[in-house]
């Protein structure tokens, strides 16, 4: 079962978007003047594509199928491993080329990235059978509004700086991965079939 | 002498009326896009915030209109090419051209020019172009620099949309772009924190849709970085012509085809002359003033 529904993920996406975020964190890493600006964009795009692992082109009729939402979203949970890793391999090159990040907090904010996009791909899965789209632009827009809005960057930070001042991303985090954790078990849970099959609707009247 | 007037063509006349009220409906459509309407408030947001004597140099304040009206209008024309895709098959069929339905949406972007233009105002208002906060440059060259800076990536953010709108299917590429060219500014940009005198960093630096040109160390005085603002315009205004070209070159046939790939090999040669003089260009190395 895990091989058919892993193998109709949206993985061109995935893999596209885990490249791009390879290409970003490696500059990261070859630069250490730009690494806290590229690894939160490296992280972001990791989030975006995690937004995808849900993508589901035949949703109509996989929906309807016996094997339960739970199921399906356990198997698809596989391939955040994908993202995982890439992060996992950006920040091992960060630390072989010897810059000083608090590996740690990097780490969970890696974690916490992937989770979140995953979560927004959950919740947004109830509504439609590819929320990859949707799911990771509003992500890309939350992660950056640090970087982007002035007033947001001075009570909100999404990565660590190494020995700046400001508030720690740990908080934002921890609060974010319990926050994203509830959020899967609610819309996993309280997933139903949206396309009730014809035959059903018939029997319902007949 | 005589004149005479020439009957204009009733076909020419009705290709005018469709592009019109094709171009009227994708307007309506764009003004109401949520990301573009965040767009807008975000621009004038930070515009108010940056409008007090905090700011010590003019890019602390002016890519903000660049990332939103710039970069999420991208998103949002994106968007707004895509929306089409799924009725393509029915107006596939009508009277209309494609290249005649492109133009139409690329006529969209007079809206977020429209408020590129309102912020260059409100910009001026609030750091008039005698402030020191502009560094070295001469009064027209300011100008220029904020030209580059606030308006022309409000029209070409987009142009640019539409353009991959309509030439890449991945629903996310949007976003992908708008990171990877946010990535890229920022990497260039503290480059040249590094390395203010090279030609070939500079190069670099403007080898981008949207360029920083002035930089404040942990001194009052501003440093203006090398490189020449006029001619980085002329660079930007090129690729919103090669953006809008790319746009119209989708589903274009015969003759038309043809003409846009000559004005495409064209427009691209220019930018790349005005890519080099826009580095060589200017001052030869960074001034503090």
């Amino acid at each position: 079962m895990a091989g058919p529904v892993l193998r109709a993920g949206a993985w061109p996406a995935v893999a596209g978007l885990s490249g791009v975020a390879v290409v970003v964190g490696g500059c990261g890493a070859a630069f250490p003047a730009a690494a806290t600006v590229l690894f939160p964009i490296c992280f972001a795009l990791l989030a975006a594509a995690a937004a995808f692992t849900l993508d589901e082109p035949a949703s109509q009729v996989v929906d309807v199928t016996p094997t339960g939402t739970v199921r399906r979203t356990t198997i698809r949970a596989m391939a955040l491993l994908a993202p995982l890793a890439t992060g996992t391999l950006v920040l091992l090159a960060a630390a072989l080329r010897g810059l000083a990040l608090p590996w740690a907090a990097a780490s969970l904010a890696l974690a916490g990235n992937v989770l979140l996009g995953f979560a927004a791909a959950c919740v947004a899965r109830t509504r439609t059978g590819e929320p990859g789209a949707a799911a990771g632009t509003a992500i890309v827009l939350v992660l950056l509004a640090p970087s982007l809005v002035p007033q947001v960057a001075r009570w909100v930070r999404t990565f660590p700086a190494p020995g700046a001042g400001g508030p720690s991303s740990n908080p934002v985090w921890w609060a974010v991965l319990a926050g994203c954790v509830a959020a899967i078990a609610i819309s996993v849970g309280g997933r139903r079939p949206r396309h009730r099959p014809a035959s059903a609707a018939r029997q319902r009247w007949t | 002498m005589t004149a005479t007037l020439a009957p204009a063509r009733p076909g020419a006349d009705a290709g005018r009326t469709a592009f019109a009220a094709l171009a009227a409906c994708e307007l309506r459509r764009f003004v109401v896009n949520p990301v573009f309407l965040l767009a807008v408030v975000m621009t004038a947001d930070a515009l108010w915030f940056n409008r007090s004597g905090s700011v010590t140099e003019i890019d602390t304040a002016n890519p903000f209109p660049a990332v939103f009206l710039g970069g999420f209008g991208m998103m949002a024309t994106f968007w707004l090419t895509r929306s089409m895709r799924a009725s393509e098959p029915v107006t596939g069929v009508t009277p209309v051209t494609r290249p005649t339905r492109t133009a139409a949406l690329c006529a969209v972007a007079i809206v977020p020019f429209g408020c590129g233009g309102l912020a260059l105002l409100a910009f001026l208002h609030f750091h008039p172009v005698g402030d020191p906060v502009y560094g070295a440059f001469s009064p027209p060259a300011r100008i220029a620099v904020l030209a580059g800076q606030i308006l022309v990536p409000s029209l070409g953010g987009p142009l640019l949309g539409v353009a991959l709108g309509r030439w890449v299917r991945f629903p996310g590429a949007a976003f992908v772009l708008f990171l990877i060219l946010y990535g890229w500014v920022s990497l260039v940009t503290i480059l040249s924190m590094s390395h203010p005198g090279s030609a070939p960093v500079a190069v670099l630096r403007l080898f981008a849709p949207f360029a920083f040109f002035t930089y404040t160390a942990n001194t009052a005085d501003v440093t203006a970085w090398r490189g020449s603002p006029w001619f980085f315009l002329g660079w930007q205004l090129a690729l919103c012509a090669i953006a809008v070209l790319v746009a119209l070159l989708r589903g274009a046939e015969g003759q038309v085809r043809a003409r846009i790939i000559r004005a495409l090999a064209i427009a691209g040669v220019a930018a790349l002359i005005l890519l080099v003089l826009a580095g060589t260009g200017g001052f030869t190395h960074a001034v503090t003033a």
